[in-house]
């Protein structure tokens, strides 16, 4: 139809063309020149040598991404990677039967779960953290129980160690899990699950067979959420983790704020890129080819 | 068919471990203590010298300044973004839905050190502006993904209906699209605002003199400051945040 | 659904705090941006000069030296006064980056201590003036540690595992090491830096953190029980808890000094020469001292200052032990051995 419409005037074309110029100009223009350009100032720092003081120096060289094969990056690179593949993995074994729970709740108790499931969150970021930091200090009073039952030793600490980073990451980003999981298992038919019971399927291998797979976009998207602002994060890292706790994010922050090396700082920040960007191409994609029909066909 | 507990177990004890570190935290802003710690009494002392910290206060000032600006900005790039995705399928609406889309995935501190290359590059100063830059460019997608989503649940025949009833398309848009958008557009507002004034990351490098936001007060307080402060200001935000849960519940609930 | 409670929550907080008497008021005319390390001023004196002068300052802090350079090359350059470490003092003026000082608008300086100007790098205070003098060192909790011996060998004690820090500046906590070994704190010999870093690699395994700031705080609550950091923030956080004692280690140390500069873009020039001559004057000076523990170096002032400092062997260092301290120094390009030895720590398990 559109094609007869836009064969039969060409002008009603141009002028569509137009408002639509016009109407993606603002956002288009503002984001190209806010990030994409950014980005590639930044992808472009990489390939610039730095100078001792923080400067950057003349030319270009590979000198820096070169460098980022030295043992004490790979170290890190292979911590960050198991740091957050662990916290995805826990939030995601606990967002399973929570997102279960509550999409099987009645609606009033639903809503319930999910407001109190959310409200800790309306709080500050830093806050939520810092707040780990006040349970778990050595002299509180949750140390001294671990003491009395001889779960832990007087002398040690909770905090400042990958188990204090693994349990506060989990903690900030269980709810991007749990979210998901639910709105996939709300619109999950459950009668599945008891027609499956019915021909003879044990509890386990019902969930396992027929719900897991029922709710796979959500956990794909659950998977997303947590693993990426995990791969990211310096925050959590900074503030529990102890000397074998540093992430890839402190090292971008270390090398932008304190060993002033931008270039490097850059190289990095480009590795990490590279890491994020893998699985949400494939989650992209996907998305793409799935939305849903056009309002209006494209013109030919 | 008996069904599992489990699940209602890991639910429950889900919310135990949501919310004791809060219950934690507000307790020991009561403790004597000012260094933290050992228990050591109860005392309202932190409250006290809370309310002298002007500091806190200035950069509650600047973090609302922000918020609103960037908020205000970001719902009308967002709604239009959302408007031109929704009505076009062109090659130019995939790139710019990949311009909308791919901030929303971005690590926070690869948008942070971007912006601050950017901003050293352009040699534009490190302040409040830079702060609003950057908060309408994480927020733009947000504005854009409500909008949109609220765009698709839309009837499109009462557009065609316009149309055919003679009304152009501006008239269309502003008597028509713009109020049936307006929970959308409002939402996305929230949420923008929300996501700005709860910013520390990006925040962080692109800050400047004097344009110090709370969140960024925090994290220095928490680096060096008296941690019973921090308690009692963390007190202070959770009241406050409980009472507008309680209050939009009530309103919502009052609402047909 | 979840956004509108947190919006109402913030809009509640801002219309209960926001209009406070002196954030809504008359715009002063002038406003001094001192960019400094946290808590560097007393209040009280910031108060004052506030009002004497007419203006306002804005006090923005940085956490390591780096940084502060970090953003001033980065091109922010709104701030008119900086309080750097002497040896980046040294490395911004090498590259134009500060602003050389009108000596006659400064009277205030005759009393600054000839002692300390006798090795200090801008001895002759052309573009900085020295502002605060402190020790590294350690503080630890009497009651809770056996046995201190005044040594950098105490972070090889696994009985305080996990409850001590080192600082978090590659220079300071590398030169510890070389301290402890009987090296200089500024040598560029490999093999040296290469024994330090495998030092310090020993002694991560029983430190809670590498901390640079939080170890304060840290130790005054007892999370920490040995903390390697500076006089002046550990005699200040005496006052919290008596039980903190703070030492020099034997094997000597480093010794910093802040000093005020003016960056070359500063737009308050004359407000920031006005406040360095304020910061100078001897009484100014005590109170400074008294109230930060960090030592102004003003010879005029130390009658003034409070026994507790004056008399602390941590801060005025007996001649023997101040033979075997260091003042950290700019080693160029040499930086990098530093910096590729403190990321093998960092990344050691």
């Amino acid at each position: 139809m559109t094609g007869a419409r836009a064969g039969a005037c060409g002008g009603a074309g141009r002028r569509r063309h137009l408002r639509e110029l016009l109407v993606t100009a603002p956002s288009f223009a503002w984001l190209a020149l806010l990030f994409v350009v950014p980005t590639a100032i930044m992808l472009a720092m990489a390939l610039r040598p730095a100078d001792p003081y923080g400067g950057v120096g003349p030319g270009f060289t590979l000198e820096t991404l070169r460098g980022l094969w030295k043992p004490s990056h790979l170290a890190i690179a292979w911590r960050t990677l198991w740091l957050s593949a662990a916290t995805t993995a826990i939030c995601l074994v606990l967002a399973v039967p929570a997102g279960y729970c509550i999409a099987r709740a009645r609606p009033r108790r639903r809503r319930l779960l999910l407001l109190l499931i959310i409200v800790p969150f309306w709080t500050s970021f830093l806050i939520r953290i810092f707040a780990w930091k006040v349970l778990l200090h050595p002299e509180g009073w949750l140390k001294k129980l671990l003491v009395m039952i001889g779960l832990a030793d007087a002398g040690t600490s909770l905090l400042y160690n990958a188990g204090a980073v693994i349990l506060v990451m989990v903690y900030t980003y269980l709810p991007f899990a749990i979210l998901p999981v639910y709105a996939a298992a709300e619109r999950f038919d459950f009668t599945l699950i008891e027609a499956a019971r019915d021909l003879g399927a044990r509890r386990l291998q019902a969930f396992a067979r027929v719900f897991l797979p029922g709710i796979r976009r959500g956990l794909v998207t659950a998977v997303l959420m947590v693993l990426i602002p995990a791969l990211g994060t310096f925050v959590i890292p900074d503030l529990v983790g102890g000397t074998t706790g540093e992430m890839l994010g402190n090292k971008i922050a270390q090398r932008v704020f304190a060993d002033r090396n931008l270039p490097e700082a850059s190289a990095l920040a480009a590795a990490l890129i590279l890491a994020v960007l893998l699985p949400v191409l494939a989650v992209l994609a996907l998305k793409q080819r799935e939305r849903p029909a056009p309002a209006v066909e494209e013109d030919a | 068919m008996t069904r599992s507990r489990f699940p209602l177990i890991v639910t429950a004890a889900l919310l135990v471990f949501f919310y004791a570190p809060i219950a934690v935290l507000v307790l020991y802003s009561f403790n004597a203590s000012r260094v933290g710690g050992a228990w050591t009494g109860w005392s309202l002392e932190s409250y006290r010298c809370l309310w002298g910290e002007r500091e806190i206060w200035h950069a509650l000032g600047n973090s609302l300044i922000i918020a609103v600006t960037a908020t205000l900005a970001s719902m009308v790039l967002g709604t239009t973004a959302a408007l031109a995705l929704h009505r076009y399928r062109t090659r130019l609406q995939r790139a710019h839905y990949l311009l909308i889309y791919t901030p929303l995935v971005m690590p926070e501190i690869l948008m942070g050190i971007s912006l601050l290359v950017f901003f050293a590059a352009v040699g534009l100063d490190l302040g409040l502006l830079t702060i609003f830059l950057a908060h309408v460019t994480f927020c733009i997608s947000y504005v854009a993904m409500v909008v949109l989503a609220r765009l698709q649940d839309f009837d499109e025949s009462i557009i065609e209906a316009a149309h055919d009833l003679g009304a152009g398309t501006w008239t269309t848009f502003r008597r028509v699209l713009l109020p049936l958008l307006m929970p959308g557009i409002a939402a996305g507002g929230l949420l923008a605002f929300t996501l700005s004034i709860d910013d520390f990351v990006i925040t962080f490098f692109v800050a400047g003199p004097g344009a110090t936001t709370l969140p960024i007060r925090i994290y220095s307080m928490i680096k060096h400051g008296s941690p019973t402060l921090i308690n009692a200001l963390s007190s202070i935000l959770l009241l406050v945040t409980f009472a507008a849960v309680l209050i939009s519940q009530k309103l919502q609930r009052e609402a047909p | 659904m979840t956004t509108p409670a947190r919006a109402i929550a913030f809009a509640v907080l801002a219309a209960a705090f926001v209009p406070l008497p002196g954030c809504t008021a008359r715009v002063p005319a002038r406003r001094l941006a001192i960019y400094t390390w946290a808590d560097y001023f007393k209040p009280a004196l910031l108060a004052r000069f506030e009002r004497e002068h007419g203006c306002t300052i804005v006090i923005d802090t940085f956490d390591a030296n780096e940084a502060m350079y970090a953003k001033l090359k980065a091109g922010a350059a709104g701030y008119d006064l900086i309080t750097p470490s002497s040896y980046f003092v040294k490395i911004m003026h090498a590259q134009g980056m500060l602003r050389p000082l009108d000596r006659a608008t400064l009277p205030n300086l005759r009393h600054v201590d000839p002692a300390y100007l006798a090795i200090a790098m801008d001895g002759a205070m052309h573009h900085s003036v020295p502002y605060m003098l402190t020790n590294s060192g350690i503080g630890y909790l009497k009651s809770r540690v056996k046995d201190f011996r005044p040594s950098w060998r105490i972070f090889e004690r696994d009985d305080l595992r996990g409850r001590m820090t080192m600082l978090g500046d590659m220079r300071e906590t590398l030169g510890a090491a070389l301290k402890a070994l009987g090296h200089s704190l500024n040598t560029r010999d490999d093999a040296e830096i290469a024994a330090a870093r495998d030092l310090v690699i020993r002694w991560k395994r029983n430190l809670a953190k590498f901390e640079t700031e939080q170890y304060k705080t840290g130790l005054a609550s007892g999370e920490f029980l040995v903390v390697h950091g500076y006089s002046g923030d550990l005699l200040q956080v005496r006052k919290e808890n008596p039980d903190i004692v703070f030492a020099v280690p034997e094997e000597g140390t480093s010794v910093s000094c802040d000093d005020f500069a003016i960056p070359a873009g500063a737009r308050e020039v004359e407000l920031a020469h006005a406040f360095i001559d304020f910061m100078h004057d001897p009484a100014v000076a005590a109170e400074n001292t008294n109230f930060l523990s960090y030592v102004c170096p003003n010879s005029a002032s130390y009658a003034m200052i409070d026994a507790a400092i004056r008399d602390n062997p941590g801060v005025f260092l007996a001649p023997e032990l101040r033979a075997r301290c260091e003042v950290i120094d700019d080693l160029g390009a040499d930086t990098v051995k530093y910096t590729k030895a403190w990321d093998a720590v960092k990344a050691a398990e």
